[in-house]
């Protein structure tokens, strides 16, 4: 048995809208009890209260999740400054979540040490591990770096990090009733999980392929040996360095790429932009181009992809991270994201009741690229997750 | 009526409606300040990329010009061995022919200075007879004007190569098409002699009364000397699979002909080579297509020709032929600027 239910309030009011998610999945849920939760709320809501509400009414309950740029469910389907959140119910399923807090100290260690942890509590093998990282205090490439040293790199990681509306201030993760910062909780699944997972972002890449000769982190300094604020200037003339600036990150094999996208720091002294995460020296890099109707469609392909991964026959719920990057560009469009997703998915499944989804716009996607393959870190990107037992 | 829970709910339904609209308002209020900065951006962006683009039409421009410069200094480049053995040719006679003159005029200064020393009558006849007087006073004028038509030879090549070398303005002029076609048969006449595997290839011209035609004359003497010049290949081709007899039953032969129809200046220039197959002339005035062996033709030419034709002219220009019933290049120029 795998049961999943979803709750989605877009009341402001940090009390009145745990009160109707909880009477939203108590009334799904039938009696029974949830043993873990994931919860996306948008920054400026009570999430302490939303918290104690939630363990108060599910005693024990292994609850994950963090703040996010809009929120997507089942129920309200695209929403801003709202929270949702999806409970998982089996007795197939073993569910445990840790936390590594202050992770910008040490974030490979305490990511690692944090995924030691839930498998050490784990009385099964890991199968799954979902997560809701910082994403401003440290990179998010070093602590998905420390979470596949501590889960093995064939364990796929699926999640997103957390995001605070582009004030890029302060983002907050939520671990049971705890409201953290510079934290990185897991959620690791054990047991008979079937999964399957998809990654798409609709971008492609244009111009002149570059070698990356300077990059400290997320901070690129030079492609090809020019400043790269001065390789964007001549593409894009005097321009503020913004979202725009988006970037095809090769992988060393020379095919896949992943996206990486500025956050709109730059530096005219050493001609640098910040991105929003690492980008390794030495990779080849492009620029990259799309339509909006092309990043629509790429949350269908995603969709596709996990449907045609999935292990098993039926998928009990989906899970969805979609970057602020495509809100910022998708605009009033972003909620056909969701719509694109249930249609796919209630043509492939033809189920008698909406499959229940729920997920976030984060500031980094994380999800393996291919099948088999290690979880990588995203930009601008969709990723699907598909969950059951069956 | 309703129970005051009823009520109490609806108060509570509606207080939430109002918690949702008034964020919702605050949301809009911020995406309204986004999507203006957005549009800023993007204005800027445009911006850009117009000044981008008019910049790049310009060096595309330039860029043009240079190519049809240097594709007519490379035509011109590998005309200057032929070049150089015409004015040769008028070097030569009138060379040789000045030390005639110079020792005629050295005999007739030695006559006359025995004049003027009053030298017998006996010496004078002696002496005239030595020097062949009759026939120095005969012979002397004869040499000067075959000096002079030398020396008008050399000039009228080094005119049509400076003239052909020249770089157009950039406007059209009123300009005699029959003065061009004259300038370019003169450089290419080397090219048109007997050579050891052919005769010579007759050119025969009819033109027809054309006024003067606004053009850029240089950019049209580089196409008549791209046409003509490729008339020539086509013939050295043909040539070079029969025998001299047999070319010399059916001549080789350039027909350059010109007419007024329709408000047109119609060029056509024919020749009795080769010919040109269906394929080839799908493509012949395509950038970079060449039949010619490597380095000897730039594939630039007849491409370059078409452009000047059509694009700066106004005009058209149209290839007619078979394989084996030689080809015509017809060129069509209105009569007026457009």
């Amino acid at each position: 048995m795998f049961q999943v239910v979803v709750g989605h309030s877009n009341d402001p009011d940090g009390v009145a809208a745990a009160v109707e998610i909880l009477e939203q999945c108590k009334s799904a849920l039938q009696s029974k009890t949830p043993q873990a939760g994931i919860l996306f709320a948008a920054p400026e809501l009570d999430h302490r209260i939303i918290l104690e509400q939630i363990c108060q009414t599910f005693p024990g309950i292994q609850l994950i999740g963090g703040t996010s740029d809009g929120e997507i469910s089942s129920l309200l389907e695209f929403q801003q400054d709202s929270v949702t959140l999806m409970l998982f119910c089996s007795d197939e399923v073993e569910f445990i979540a840790t936390v590594g807090r202050q992770v910008s100290q040490d974030p490979i260690a305490i990511a690692r040490q944090t995924a030691e942890l839930a498998k050490a509590k784990a009385t099964l093998p890991p199968r799954l591990c979902l997560t809701s990282p910082e994403s401003l205090t440290t990179s998010g490439v070093t602590i998905l770096e420390g979470l596949k040293q501590g889960l093995g790199q064939e364990i796929p990681i699926v999640g997103g990090t957390t995001g605070d509306q582009w004030q890029f201030r302060a983002t907050k993760q939520f671990f049971g009733t705890e409201v953290l910062n510079d934290s990185v909780p897991i959620l690791l699944l054990t047991g008979n999980l079937k999964f399957g997972y998809g990654v798409s972002n609709g971008w492609h890449p244009v111009g002149k392929k570059g070698i990356v000769t300077k990059a400290k982190g997320n901070v690129l300094y030079e492609v090809d040996g020019q400043p790269i604020l001065e390789v964007y200037q001549s593409y894009l003339g005097d321009i503020r360095p913004s979202p725009e600036y988006r970037l095809a990150v090769y992988e060393p094999e020379g095919t896949h790429w992943y996206m990486r996208s500025s956050n709109g720091h730059y530096d005219h002294a050493s001609g640098s932009i910040t991105f929003f995460a690492d980008i390794p020296e030495q990779a080849t890099v492009q620029i990259v181009h799309a339509s909006r109707d092309e990043i629509v469609n790429a949350a269908q392909v995603s969709v596709q992809q996990a449907l045609e991964r999935y292990t098993g026959q039926e998928p009990a719920a989906a899970l969805m991270f979609s970057c602020t990057g495509r809100l910022y560009v998708l605009g009033t469009r972003a909620k056909e994201e969701y719509v694109i997703v249930k249609d796919s998915l209630n043509q492939s499944l033809s189920l008698n009741q909406q499959l229940p989804c729920c997920g976030f716009y984060t500031y980094g996607e994380i999800a393996p690229l291919k099948l088999q393959g290690e979880s990588q870190f995203h930009n601008e990107t969709f990723v699907t997750l598909l969950l059951g037992c069956q | 009526m309703d129970t005051i829970d009823d009520l109490e709910r609806q108060i509570q339904e509606l207080e939430k409606a109002n918690r949702i609209l008034t964020k919702k308002l605050e949301r809009s209020e911020k995406n309204r300040i986004q999507l203006e900065e957005t549009h800023e951006r993007q204005q800027r962006l445009l911006y850009q990329a117009i000044q981008g683009l008019e910049r790049s039409l310009h060096e595309l421009q330039q860029a043009q010009l240079q190519l049809v410069q240097s594709e007519k200094m490379s035509a011109l480049g590998n005309l200057v061995a032929g070049v150089a053995h015409e004015i040769n040719n008028p070097v030569g006679f009138v060379a040789g022919n000045l030390c005639e003159a110079q020792r005629s005029f050295a005999d007739l200064c030695d006559h006359l200075n025995l004049y003027r020393t009053q030298a017998p009558a006996s010496v004078l006849e002696e002496h005239a007879e030595a020097i062949h007087l009759d026939f120095l006073l005969e012979d002397l004028p004869e040499i000067l004007t075959s000096m002079e038509v030398g020396c008008d030879r050399i000039r009228n090549i080094s005119t049509s190569l400076r003239a052909f070398a020249r770089a157009d303005k950039d406007y059209k002029v009123p300009y005699d098409i029959h003065e061009g076609l004259d300038n370019t048969l003169l450089i290419l006449k080397y090219r048109l002699r007997a050579n050891e595997s052919r005769p010579a290839i007759e050119v025969m011209t009819d033109y027809g009364q054309l006024p003067l035609i606004p053009c850029f004359p240089g950019q049209l003497k580089q196409v008549l000397m791209n046409i003509i010049a490729n008339a020539i290949d086509a013939l050295d081709e043909y040539s070079n699979g029969l025998g001299y007899e047999a070319i010399e039953a059916r001549g080789n032969y350039i027909k350059i002909q010109t007419s007024v129809i329709e408000e047109q200046a119609i060029i056509r220039i024919t020749d009795n080579g080769k010919g040109i197959s269906e394929e080839i002339k799908d493509n012949i005035f395509d950038y970079l297509f060449t039949t010619k062996e490597m380095g000897k033709g730039t594939g630039l030419g007849l491409a370059i020709a078409h452009q000047i034709i059509v694009e700066k002219h106004g005009g058209l220009l149209e290839v007619n032929s078979q394989l084996g019933e030689g080809a015509e290049f017809v060129i069509r120029l209105p009569l007026t600027d457009c």
